[in-house]
């Protein structure tokens, strides 16, 4: 059964529109900044963030806003975005055949820590308020945007860190393919926080060498990279079976071609080249499509020493050198759940620009990832297929193929 | 603390916890049907309530609030049997 994507909404430290946000990665700029306030916490070694600078969420209504912590918010204006791009009438779906499908990485961390200062300073749950848990439930994303846009259906709340969005996406095209759905709404959110720094950074894959120069880390695939840049944002795509869109007289914007996510069961942070190896095979089986018809592989390549290496080894073990491949992350830094959606709505950007965007930050390429065709700098290449990849603490690998229309 | 210092330290906490616009603070506003308060709402009201006035509420108690006046009245009741 033929998938296509007809909305796209994102949110990033870049801005909180696909136009704008092509239009600055285009222009090689980054979103990553110091971030003051975490310098003064004890053990904090990472200091750098990509924060969404501005947004308003004041034209929901206040039962709709108040138990949105800030990665619902950000969700929310997100799947707003791709509805109205896809002019999809959320109460003309028929109840039963669509699925909203997003998730985070956890229940909002800013509301958690706020939960648990109380809950100690106070010696007990005195005091704390009912929308608390309401933030910070792990299906809390995924329930708000149900709420935001009116939503009744289905709904699944894909929960994998880093790959939450493009597993909910490749989650998407399985449920698609099985008729039971005409439409998924599917992506994940994150907000930042010093903590999802310092997950990393417990684990030497934060960057600690550039606090003093924001904008030249993360450097993925480079020899003088040090670790990833935690951001924030929100990725969503409309998904809707062939039928359904012409039924509707939609506008595709691409078609997933197909995905897959694996789980390697070896090694929750040390990731495992056969199993991204394997996940990319997959994906390309399940789609139906040779590897030497793929134009183009967005890396996930945050930055850190041992993913992009292993990452690279990977991808050339699939594609040798003919490939070009580039890293999102040096602009948009690593937005957790939403990485994965934003990476693939920024994939078809470059599709439909004809211009395959570069790695920000490639200086000079680490000789241990050297096999690769690395964008240096943009090119204009007609590009019909694309494979998007993402991995993820606990072993979970994605690959995720989509194609021009 | 005064009768008008409770209404006006009330209405703050709803209008800055809820929302609420300042002509809609009426003694005899319904806190569900004119305020727009629902269930989650009003359990939340009462947190607000008593981190404002450092004071515990009887949950039984807050069971019979219905109207703006009720909630002045609730938190006169604790603040007088506190003092």
């Amino acid at each position: 059964m033929n998938v296509f994507i007809t909305g796209t909404g994102l949110m990033t430290c870049l801005g909180n529109n696909v136009k704008t946000v092509f239009q600055r990665v285009l222009k090689n700029e980054s979103g990553i900044q110091f971030m003051e306030p975490w310098s003064h916490l004890k053990g904090q070694n990472c200091l750098l963030g990509g924060p969404v600078l501005s947004y308003d969420v004041s034209f929901l209504d206040r039962t709709v806003r108040r138990s949105m912590s800030r990665m619902s918010e950000l969700a929310s204006l997100a799947s707003l975005s791709a509805v109205n791009q896809a002019k999809l009438e959320i109460h003309s779906l028929t109840p039963g055949r669509a699925i909203l499908c997003l998730g985070s990485t956890t229940g909002s961390p800013e509301t958690l820590e706020a939960f648990h200062k109380k809950y100690f300073s106070k010696g007990g749950p005195e005091g704390q308020l009912s929308v608390s848990f309401l933030k910070s439930m792990n299906h809390s994303v995924a329930s708000n945007v149900a709420l935001a846009l009116s939503f009744s259906g289905a709904l699944l709340a894909p929960c994998s860190a880093c790959t939450t969005s493009s597993q909910a996406m490749i989650l998407g095209w399985e449920l698609l393919q099985t008729g039971l759905y005409d439409v998924v709404i599917a992506g994940g959110a994150d907000e930042l926080h010093p903590n999802s720094a310092a997950v990393f950074d417990i684990v030497f894959a934060a960057s600690t060498h550039f606090n003093d120069q924001p904008q030249k880390s993360p450097r993925p695939f480079d020899v003088h990279r040090d670790g990833l840049v935690v951001s924030e944002g929100a990725g969503v795509v409309i998904m809707e079976t062939e039928a359904h869109m012409r039924r509707r007289n939609a506008e595709p914007l691409a078609q997933i071609k197909g995905g897959s996510y694996l789980v390697d069961g070896q090694h929750m942070t040390q990731p495992q080249q056969t199993m991204m190896e394997q996940t990319m095979r997959s994906a390309l089986f399940r789609a139906n499509v040779d590897a030497k018809d793929i134009n183009y592989v967005n890396a996930h390549a945050t930055g850190t020493k041992l993913g992009d290496t292993t990452e690279a080894r990977a991808t050339y073990s699939v594609f040798n050198s003919k490939t070009p491949v580039s890293s999102l992350k040096g602009h948009l830094g690593h937005s957790l759940a939403a990485c994965g959606a934003i990476e693939a709505i920024l994939a078809i950007e470059m599709m439909k620009n004809n211009v395959l965007i570069c790695t920000r930050n490639l200086d000079q390429i680490d000789p241990d990832c050297i096999q690769l065709r690395h964008l240096q700098h943009h090119e204009n290449e007609q590009v019909k297929i694309v494979m998007s990849n993402n991995f993820a603490f606990g072993g979970i690998s994605t690959s995720l193929i989509l194609s021009n229309v | 603390m005064n009768k008008q210092e409770i209404i006006q330290a009330v209405n703050q906490a709803l209008m800055q916890g809820f929302e609420i616009p300042t002509h809609k603070l009426l003694p005899q506003a319904n806190l569900f049907a004119d305020l727009g308060l629902d269930s989650l709402d009003a359990v939340d009201m009462v947190v607000l309530l008593e981190d404002r006035f450092q004071m515990k509420v009887d949950g039984e108690r807050v069971q019979s609030v219905r109207t703006l006046q009720d909630v002045y009245d609730l938190v006169g009741e604790v603040a007088s049997r506190r003092s």
